[in-house]
């Protein structure tokens, strides 16, 4: 979905059109020192397309130091969802963007200073005011620097002014919690600097960018929110014939395909090339081919150009079911959401289909007459973009990876048993530490669905349980002979007088079904027993996502407590003097590092 | 033209089709403010493909000589 693909006036007719009325409210404030109202049009439009109505709030024209320093301002407060600051050079350093040359480096350096003073300033005091996501804007990089072409010689530029400048700022920005910087040097590139400013309205009104440029912004912007909101996408669907590869391999075979370093099929190539790089960032791939199993499995063992590899691969459904279908069961193989998918497909046909099948499903539709802009349009969508990417992020294609060769081996074995065995699975269990710390806290944010009580803990909340004598924070590892699955389960145990109370329970949705729970529980129930505790109690409280759970300790001895029905949260009793409940044997070994403390 | 002139008019400023007129104007539209006009001025510009000068913005205030303008463009 390109914003600027359609018009401003279709955009402003759709916005009226559309009923709003059942939409969670985004609450947008817009601090500038320019005249910025277009993009208002297409921030709306991009934030109705994630589900969501934008409620927009200009400043006043040039008060952004103003409404960031003030008692209060009339155009933020603490319901303030989002805040968008944009500071264009010309307004606060007349010299450093059209007055260059006449500056000495020492006036420059005082100048960059001083800038970097008022944009901290006015960043903290925002942040100290409301809880907001804070989107700051960077200064634009100059597209015709002071010193021409000797400006890229030497340190001394305007470009490279304006580089330390941005880089400081960013330094500045990423030290304040749920505060971004957009690069506006990307949307001005992407844009081209003739498409980008409107010296027209410059001069008119103090309106610099033209309806191609908010478009741009806009479009950077709502990536931020998208992700921001967790409606960024986590899996790639993606078809075979004339998207992978140029050609249909059951008609053309292995040697007829379009696929190499020769246009077209180099195109094919370099698009695969972008997609194994979003795999490498953590993005899930799967496929979905109305084709035989084998064609498709003998391109990718047999032809020189292919890129991905089988083992890419998460999940697949190679048949001639209907995709939407086929989707549908690749969303329960790979444990995700259809609203977590982007299906990509070179048929109109195809991609209707399942846009009218299955409309949580994002699909995005490259024809192969346009395979020359499929690669561009593919990296240009931000679907997939997040806040962080972290380490376990870059790992996540490969664990998941060797999900598909256990679940290979799971049709194999003849019974569970036997199948979990053969994973070799060993667990570790252990009391958190600083190096884990944060890993738990992050599960504790993250995890729905097999949660207990869902309660959420920052860094710190887990800090004061682990210097606490009245608490104890548990972690399981799990390994298998697939891969290492890193930290998967918490347990947080209260005392109070003799009872212990299961405070926090959970276990990553990555590790369901095997077991490791209960290596967790009868661990904990042992632990709770050595501190001196007579009777464990547990808790389930109620949510939309972790019924799963419900019966999960009464079908482990625990004992429902009495109590009145109203309670979304019931309450379970184990008595410690009678024999705990018992694990699977399946597990090739089991550690704890429980006896320390 | 001129129906997609006041169809754009009317998307611009939220107001119904029906209701715009050659004789429309920031007089008879409230929501016609000098940063809506800004607006309409940047729309009509990328759905024609024109390019106003300065003096024909200050002066298409006025639907007819909105439709005259483009027209002169054309």
């Amino acid at each position: 979905m390109l914003m600027s693909s359609r018009s401003f006036s279709d955009i402003s007719k759709e916005l009226q059109s559309e009923n709003f009325a059942t939409m969670p409210l985004l609450r947008v404030a817009i601090l500038r020192n320019i005249m910025i109202e277009p993009l208002v049009t297409y921030l709306r439009y991009g934030v109705l397309k994630l589900g969501l109505n934008a409620q927009v709030t200009l400043g006043e024209y040039d008060t952004v130091f103003q409404e960031a320093i003030a008692g209060s301002s009339t155009v933020y407060d603490q319901s303030t969802d989002v805040l968008l600051v944009f500071l264009h050079l010309e307004g606060i350093s007349w010299d450093l963007a059209r007055n260059f040359n006449a500056l000495s480096s020492q006036a420059i350096e005082e100048e960059v200073a001083r800038i970097i003073d008022y944009c901290q300033a006015i960043v903290h005091n925002l942040r100290a005011k409301s809880a907001a996501m804070i989107l700051w804007h960077g200064f634009l990089p100059p597209a015709y620097p002071a010193l021409g072409i000797f400006d890229a010689q030497s340190d001394a530029g305007q470009s490279h002014a304006l580089q330390r400048l941005n880089t400081a700022l960013r330094a500045v920005v990423s030290a304040v919690a749920n505060a971004y910087f957009v690069d506006m040097g990307l949307c001005l590139a992407r844009v081209g600097e003739s498409h980008f400013y409107d010296e027209r309205y410059w001069h008119m009104a103090r309106a610099p960018y033209t309806l191609e440029a908010c478009a741009a912004i806009a479009q950077e912007d709502v990536k931020f929110l998208r992700a921001r909101f967790g409606k960024n996408k986590k899996c790639l669907v993606l078809d075979c014939d004339n998207t992978l590869w140029g050609g249909i391999v059951g008609e053309d075979g292995l040697n007829g395909i379009k696929l190499g370093t020769t246009s077209p099929g180099s195109a094919y190539r370099e698009l695969q090339q972008q997609i194994l790089d979003l795999h490498h960032r953590g993005i899930i791939l799967a496929l979905c081919s109305k084709n035989n199993e084998a064609d498709v499995w003998e391109v990718f063992q047999n032809h020189p150009g292919m890129v991905l590899k089988r083992q890419h691969f998460a999940a697949w459904r190679i048949n001639w079911q209907d995709k939407a279908t086929n989707i549908r069961e690749l969303a329960v193989a790979i444990n995700i959401g259809l609203d977590s998918m982007v299906f990509v497909d070179d048929s109109a046909f195809e991609v209707n289909w399942v846009r009218q099948e299955l409309p949580d499903v994002e699909v995005m539709h490259l024809p192969k007459e346009n395979i020359f802009r499929a690669r561009q349009q593919l990296s240009a969508c931000g679907l997939f973009d997040t806040l962080t990417v972290s380490q376990e992020d870059r790992a996540r294609g490969s664990m998941l990876t060797a999900e598909a060769a256990r679940q290979q081996i799971l049709h194999s074995a003849s019974d569970l048993h036997t199948y979990y065995k053969s994973l070799e699975m060993r667990v570790v269990v252990s009391f958190v530490d600083a190096q884990s710390l944060q890993r738990v806290a992050q599960l504790t944010q993250k995890t729905n669905q097999f949660n207990l009580t869902t309660r959420r803990y920052s860094d710190a909340d887990i800090g004061h349980f682990i210097a606490s004598a009245e608490s104890d924070v548990l972690y399981i590892q799990l390994e298998d002979k697939f891969g290492d699955f890193g930290i998967i389960g918490v347990c947080i145990l209260r005392y109070e007088k003799d009872q212990a109370y299961f405070d926090t329970f959970l276990l990553s949705c990555r590790a369901l079904s095997r077991g490791v729970e209960d290596v967790l529980l009868t661990q904990a129930l042992l632990l709770a027993k050595r501190r001196g505790a007579t009777v464990a109690v547990g808790e389930y409280y109620a949510t939309r996502k972790n019924s799963q759970t419900e019966s999960f300790y009464g079908t482990r001895g625990f004992v429902a407590a009495q109590q009145d029905g109203s309670s979304a949260s019931k309450r379970f009793i184990y008595p410690l003097d009678q024999a705990l409940p018992i694990h699977p044997d399946y597990f090739y070994a089991i550690t704890t590092h429980l006896e320390s403390e | 033209m001129e129906n997609l002139v006041k169809q754009i008019v009317s998307n611009v400023m939220a107001v119904p089709v029906d209701s715009i007129h050659n004789d429309s104007s920031p007089e008879s539209i409230d929501s016609w403010d000098s940063l809506r006009h800004m607006n309409l001025i940047l729309a009509l510009e990328q759905e024609f493909k024109v390019t106003f000068s300065e003096e024909q913005i200050t002066e298409m205030m006025r639907v007819a000589t909105i439709i005259s303008t483009i027209k002169t463009l054309q």
